[in-house]
């Protein structure tokens, strides 16, 4: 306090309130607020630094792997971008799982809450930074995907999607960990659920989707027709133009597991949903180009049901000269292309989970509060 | 109360302008404006509250301030507060006293738009915290009893931060940051960040950041805990100096001797309920203890043992302790001290008004809340303790 009080005025030099401050100007506040204090800590230098190691070493293994200077690149740049989404769900929820309840923690929530900062600035802004903190670690992985690309033949539209999908998968996991944050009283519960709900999205669905397809099962009835080679053997070839003996078809059933009906788990995985976005680059056989390609055509290939009444028919393609032919299989890019995209269904699942979050945070951080869960204090 | 007050020197203020306000005469009479009927106490005829309202307050003085009427709110099976109605008018400082877990703290968030009451209701500068609480706001200005400081900013950026929260343009914010800083004396500690300060200097950046867009009201949490003698007595100017411009002052201590020389009413609230109007006198004009002071002890002794004193009161080296049962018989017996040539240098209370009111209203049970419709239900005296 200062010893001469008198001297000091007390009032303000502006009018305190103006009742019409934007949305955005107040919530760009609490970002920067948010940042400021991030940035002046050093633990969020130390996980970059550490995150940047990592992705150079993986790049190095990937390169001398999977021999990338002769074949493009394009298998380097789809893992290094997977590796990115790996790292950055693994890093994210500490980084923003705390968001709220943490500030509650450190008696900073309420003082901010009596101001003119609405609930929603506050809790917008909160995700906002913690999404904008993530995107850091894309910006330091960018280098690596600049020297994927350089090394040849990713498309700029497999880049331009992979990376801006890749941006929103982040965004969705901030959101989940600030929406957390707001719901959940304790910072370290509110992280650890954090992790489980990334853990559900990136494994949960595989193993919903494995267990699911195996649960529902179809018998498939199966009928072989094959030569019989006895008498081919006893009567000789065939004349030109005549068809091989044949044998009786022989039928069997056996239960296959019905992935069809569960494929839309998959669909939220963010994995598949990144690799699913990104346009399919096939080379001169129907084969993906790199890793996004084989993801998308293994999820969109579980799309369809299976054949409950298949035949195969091998006498009918066997020819007496010896000669193989091909019989009419699909390739993967046939596959892909039959397929229904499931990229936005997933993106939008994730993009309402996040959102879902954010209003339940905001719902709960509201005040003047109402109701208060047991054991949390407004202040 | 303090009817006799001898060899005492009036308190002295730094800026010498708090006596010549008008809400602070020489000898303040305590006006306890506490009141649970459904009258305000605002409208109640004590002849020196109609007199400032007409004259304090921006509002005219029939708007601000602070209302509180029949409010209540639980959290869960407890009950924090059950009955609370009192109002602070604008131009003065009321002190909200009460033992621990009295619900005060939960009073003060309500007012301070951060809960909701159950029943009842709160005007605040004429507005409602649960219907309008981006007006009140606007006018309030909340110091915690838990201390938040963002740790990784600099004292300056937090206060800066906290003006941009009121909407302030950057210019403004950091020209007021500046002053507020150079007010709560922290200008060596301006660009350290706020992890470094100590509990005190918390407290000071804390009382800061609830005046920085400069608040018609003031609600203080235990403001002064934490705070040096030097720092505590620039806060009770301060605080004096803010009622003295027209602002509307609740503050809550422990420290009921500090409160004595800050607050010029009083809200006592103990189990959720404060206490009414005529219990408050009550307490204030029942028997309690004078410490007398002479310059010659063994005269005084003499004295008190010849006027029959000698064995309710407690006498030692540093003078006597006598029991009176009012003020009226205080001054008899100072006149007669005087008369019979004892040199009487200190005739005062022994403890200070307030602490003696709150003292005997815990003493006698919790305080009844008058023409309630809900009488606060007795509780045994372990339960406050």
């Amino acid at each position: 306090m200062s010893a001469a009080p008198g001297t000091t005025p007390v009032q303000a030099p502006t009018t305190a309130a103006r009742p019409d401050e934007g949305f955005l100007a107040g919530m760009w506040l609490i970002v920067t607020l948010d940042l400021k204090q991030r940035v002046r800590g050093v633990a969020w230098y130390v996980l970059l630094g550490v995150f940047v190691l990592l992705v150079t070493i993986v790049t190095g293994l990937l390169v001398l792997a999977t021999n990338a200077w002769d074949d493009g690149g394009g298998g380097v740049f789809s893992t290094i971008v997977f590796f990115v989404l790996l790292l950055g769900t693994l890093v994210s929820p500490a980084l923003s799982g705390n968001a709220i309840n943490g500030e509650r923690d450190a008696g900073t929530l309420a003082t901010t809450q009596v101001t003119l900062i609405t609930t929603a600035q506050l809790v917008v802004g909160k995700w906002i930074a913690a999404w904008l903190t993530a995107l850091a670690f894309l910006a330091a992985s960018l280098p690596f995907l600049v020297f994927a690309v350089a090394l040849g033949q990713v498309s700029a539209p497999t880049i331009m999607v992979s990376v801006l999908v890749l941006a929103i998968e982040l965004g969705v996991i901030a959101a989940i960990g600030v929406g957390l944050s707001g719901v959940l009283t304790k910072p370290l519960f509110s992280v650890a659920v954090t992790y489980l709900v990334v853990a559900a999205l990136s494994i949960g669905t595989l193993i919903a989707f494995g267990l699911g397809g195996t649960a529902i099962q179809t018998t498939v009835r199966q009928t072989y027709v094959g030569v019989d080679w006895q008498a081919l053997e006893q009567d000789g070839p065939p004349p030109a133009g005549e068809l091989a003996p044949c044998l009786p078809p022989d039928i069997r059933e056996y239960p296959t597991p019905r992935f069809d009906l569960v494929w839309g788990f998959l669909a939220a995985n963010p994995y598949v949903v990144l690799a699913d976005a990104a346009p399919g680059t096939f080379d001169e056989y129907g084969s993906p180009r790199d890793l996004f390609g084989w993801i998308a055509v293994g999820v969109r290939s579980a799309q369809h049901a299976p054949e409950t009444d298949a035949l195969i028919d091998d006498c009918a393609t066997w020819r007496p000269s010896g000669e193989y032919v091909q019989p009419d299989v699909e390739t993967p890019q046939d596959v892909y292309d039959r397929s229904v995209p499931s990229w936005f269904v997933g993106l939008t699942i994730n993009a309402l989970l996040g959102g879902a979050a954010l209003f339940w945070a905001w719902r709960r951080t509201e005040v003047p509060a109402r109701r208060l869960p047991s054991g949390s204090r407004v202040a | 109360m303090r009817a006799v007050m001898v060899m005492r020197l009036p308190r002295p203020y730094a800026d010498g302008r708090a006596h010549a306000t008008p809400t602070r005469p020489g000898t303040r009479p305590r006006r306890l404006s506490t009141g649970p009927t459904a009258i305000p106490a605002r409208r109640r005829t004590t002849p020196l509250d109609s007199d400032r309202l007409r004259g304090g307050g921006r509002d005219g003085g029939t708007v601000g301030g602070i209302t509180v009427e029949r409010v209540a709110r639980s959290f869960g099976e407890v009950e924090a507060v059950r009955h609370a109605s009192f109002s602070v008018p604008p131009g003065h400082v009321a002190g909200l006293i009460g033992p621990n877990g009295a619900g005060k703290t939960t009073l003060l968030l309500m007012l301070a738009t951060l809960l909701t009451p159950d029943a009842g209701s709160i005007r605040i500068a004429g507005f409602d915290p649960v219907t309008q609480p981006r007006e009140v706001r606007a006018r309030i200005g909340w110091m915690p009893d838990t201390l938040g400081s963002w740790p990784a900013l600099t004292v300056r950026d937090a206060l800066t931060t906290s003006a941009r929260m009121y909407g302030m343009a950057k210019d403004a914010a950091s020209a007021r940051s500046a002053r507020l800083i150079d007010l709560v004396d922290l200008r060596p500690l301006a660009d350290r960040p706020t992890r470094v300060l100590s509990r005190g200097q918390k407290q000071r950046l804390s009382l800061a950041r609830a005046l920085v867009h400069d608040p018609e009201v003031l609600l203080l949490d235990e403001p002064a805990s934490g705070l040096d003698p030097g720092a505590r007595v620039a806060l009770r100017d301060l605080v004096r100096r803010l009622a003295g411009e027209g602002k509307t002052v609740l503050v809550s201590s422990h420290v009921l001797a500090e409160l004595e020389e800050m607050a010029d009413t009083a809200v006592y609230v103990a189990d959720g309920v404060t206490a009414a109007a005529d219990a408050v006198a009550a307490a204030g004009r029942s028997a309690r203890q004078w410490r007398v002071r002479a310059l010659h002890a063994e005269r005084l002794r003499e004295a008190l043992i010849a006027a029959g004193f000698g064995t309710v009161a407690h006498i030692d080296h540093l003078g006597a302790i006598v029991p009176l049962a009012s003020e009226a018989d205080a001054a008899q017996l100072l006149a007669h001290l005087v008369s019979v040539g004892v040199p009487v240098s200190s005739f005062a209370p022994a403890v200070g008004d307030l602490e003696h009111v709150f003292l005997d209203l815990n003493r006698a049970g919790p305080p009844p809340a008058a023409s309630a419709p809900d009488p606060a239900a007795p509780i045994d005296g372990e339960a406050r303790a």
